[in-house]
């Protein structure tokens, strides 16, 4: 049992700090009143320094492209980071990148679609992958703050991967879980800079004790959220990835409510970049069925179906 | 980072688990009921405690000179979180075993030490806890039970409340203030050992929801106690006190039983065929998922005394987190398994949902914790700024 990194992780985690500490990672109104900015520099940056290679090293592993994902989640500008940190090292390492995934059903629309170069479908039969290619894909105008898009044609040239389709599913779940947890913290920190700074009644917000019970709830909540996706990415019992999830999922719309509430008018300008997590946390509260389908896979994986043991 | 069990830790869990299956008599569950402080949990406490200690799992995480092992923190939290899920055995001698017996090795006199450490390192000793007051529950340091210093002795005037185990307990942890110039403040706090049988001490136990016999008032007439029992130096109470509660910062491992509770709610849903509900499911998921978010929560603050990392405000966060697992199970079971709350079928889920109210309120209130966690973990503006 240990909670602190490795060296190694300690080494990898120093340097991504660095790299989200440059110009690259800081916060711009997007042109065109655009509810999301994908970096398309520190996505590279962090590809060639090879982050999302961490999860197949043996001292980093999937516990620490967990928390590459999370850490990454926290800032206002977007990379694509939790399929390419947690899904292609484990199923496709050549896959190009950015990566998107098919959520099931006709007509699905995906984060990351419009800009990816390959897509992933993670269905029970199987796992299968396609690049893509000019023509591929139509943009999605959308409230969520990735870059939203769907299949313009079906007949892509899909690939069957010699991949567990369980195993890929449970990957998933914990990157998304590491994902929401991440945004969640990037709302948080911006909100507590906010009501420790603005000052009403002569005092700043975040000296109310009103503002601050909620906002140290918040914070338990999203502690917790972290803990038990990096725990997730450890495969430790089946019940853990869909269990941080399902967590994850559950608190986010409490968490969000309030992050909007302190952040007051602000938080309701594209000058401010609370909406860039709150409106992720909107698709990924809702990812692979939300945090209802979530909690009952957890509960099946613990105690079985309903049926008496 | 790695959150699995190393092999000795599992073979010492099982270890653990298979004495209390040997030892915990077929009507335990019924017999706990009564609660920690009850005369029923005491009187087993005492012949359970010996034989702990007798199979050296009793105080393994204390000094060999005072009949501990030695042992790493993991394995005496390992013992704690066993011991809750089987609804606490130990009875109250669990604070002895956490935070009085370590206590008194780094602050009592030698005398002290002789009379006191080897009693609990045998498991027979009780001892009560004489910390709040009516006019001091949250806000401790406001305490005024008044100890006057009279040639070698003090006289001890006042009130206490909510006096856990104070019933049957052999002697008393008590927080009193010394009168004097400037006597307000902490520094004029001094602790005193007191043996629950000296004369001018009355105790009242306040009948609870709790279980029978966990909180009393206790009130002290002109109880004469020797200089020679007050713990440390006068001045010197609050850093002794912050030292105790250090060592019980997150507390009591309540996910345990609130893990083990949600089980047998599931196992009871299940046989009569009602688990096949999604709403049911999904629920039990949620509850499932908030004891293991206290967990990990707990965990990353022992990992932190396992490793000598000062504690933060990561203890305020588990306690939080631990708080809202307890309430997560028993919400869960009193929405869908109602009847377990009448007759006395379900003797568990009836005491876990006792403690779980207790749970946001003894050892800190949970707006305490939210309080330190604003300033701390936050760093947001104090109120008065």
């Amino acid at each position: 049992m240990r909670y602190e990194p490795n060296e190694d992780q300690a080494a990898l985690f120093a340097a991504l700090e660095r790299l989200t500490a440059s110009e690259d990672a800081r916060w711009a109104v997007a042109p065109g009143e655009a509810r999301c900015d994908w970096s398309a520099r520190l996505d590279a940056l962090i590809e060639e320094n090879g982050f999302f290679d961490a999860a197949a090293e043996e001292t980093l592993g999937p516990v620490a492209a967990a928390e590459t994902v999370r850490r990454l989640a926290a800032l206002p500008v977007l990379v694509e980071a939790s399929a390419s940190a947690l899904l292609r090292p484990a199923l496709a390492p050549d896959l190009p990148r950015p990566l998107a995934v098919l959520p099931a059903g006709p007509g699905a629309v995906a984060p990351f679609l419009p800009l990816a170069r390959a897509v992933l479908r993670i269905g029970e039969a199987g796992v299968e992958a396609a690049t893509l290619a000019e023509g591929d894909v139509e943009t999605v105008e959308s409230l969520h703050a990735y870059p939203m898009g769907r299949l313009a044609r079906e007949d892509l040239a899909w690939t069957r991967l010699e991949a567990d389709p369980a195993v890929a599913a449970d990957l998933w779940r914990t990157a998304l879980a590491a994902e929401l947890a991440g945004v969640l913290q990037g709302g948080l920190d911006a909100v507590v800079a906010h009501v420790t700074e603005r000052r009403q009644f002569g005092r700043p917000l975040g000296s109310f004790q009103g503002i601050q019970h909620r906002l140290a709830g918040a914070a338990v909540k999203i502690e917790g959220a972290r803990w038990l996706a990096l725990r997730a990415a450890e495969a430790r019992t089946p019940a853990d990835p869909p269990e941080a999830l399902g967590y994850a999922q559950r608190i986010s719309t409490e968490v969000c409510y309030d992050l909007h509430q302190f952040m007051g008018a602000m938080g309701l300008t594209l000058e401010h970049p609370l909406h860039r997590w709150t409106g992720r946390a909107r698709w990924l509260r809702s990812a692979l069925g939300g945090a209802d389908a979530a909690l009952r896979l957890a509960a099946s994986r613990r105690w079985g179906e309903g049926a008496a043991a | 980072m790695d959150f699995d069990w190393s092999a000795a830790d599992r073979a010492y869990r099982e270890r653990i688990r298979a004495f209390l299956e040997r030892e915990l008599p077929a009507d335990w569950a019924r017999l706990s009921r009564e609660g920690p402080g009850s005369k029923a949990v005491t009187d087993f406490s005492r012949e359970f405690c010996p034989k702990l200690a007798a199979e050296g799992l009793l105080v393994p995480h204390w000094p060999a000179e005072w009949g501990g092992a030695d042992r790493p923190t993991w394995e005496h939290f390992i013992l704690g979180e066993e011991m809750w899920a089987a609804n606490e055995p130990r009875g109250a001698q669990y604070m002895n075993v956490n935070w009085i017996g370590p206590t008194l090795m780094r602050f009592g006199s030698p005398e002290q030490k002789a009379r006191y450490i080897p009693p609990m390192a045998q498991g027979r000793a009780i001892w009560c806890q004489g910390f709040s007051e009516p006019d001091a529950g949250s806000d401790l340091a406001a305490l005024r039970t008044r100890a006057e210093r009279d040639g070698d002795d003090y006289v001890v005037n006042g009130t206490k409340i909510w006096t856990s185990y104070a019933g049957l307990a052999d002697t008393c942890f008590l927080l009193a203030r010394v009168p004097g110039e400037g006597g307000g403040g902490k520094s004029a706090i001094v602790i005193l050992l007191v043996p629950m049988d000296t004369p001018g001490i009355e105790v009242r136990p306040i009948p609870s929801l709790i279980g029978r016999g966990d909180i009393h008032e206790t009130f002290f007439s002109d109880v004469r106690v020797p200089a020679s029992a007050r713990l440390g130096e006068e001045g010197q109470a609050w850093s002794i006190i912050s030292y105790a509660l250090a060592n019980e910062r997150v507390g009591i491992p309540r996910y345990e039983l609130g893990a083990e509770v949600l089980a047998e709610t599931v196992r009871q849903l299940k046989a009569q065929g009602r688990f096949d509900d999604p709403v049911v499911q999904s629920r039990a998921g949620a509850a499932s998922a908030a004891c293991e978010a206290a967990r990990m929560l707990v965990h990353r603050v022992v990992d932190q005394r396992a490793r000598g990392v000062a504690p933060g405000p990561e203890s305020n966060i588990a306690r939080v987190a631990v708080i809202g697992a307890e309430h997560a199970v028993t919400d869960f079971a009193a929405d869908f398994l109602p009847e377990a709350f009448s007759g006395d079928a379900h003797p568990l889920i009836q005491a876990h949902h006792e403690r779980a109210i207790v749970a946001g309120i003894a050892a800190g209130a949970a707006e305490i914790q939210l309080n330190l966690i604003a300033s701390r973990h936050l760093n947001l503006p104090r109120e008065t700024s």
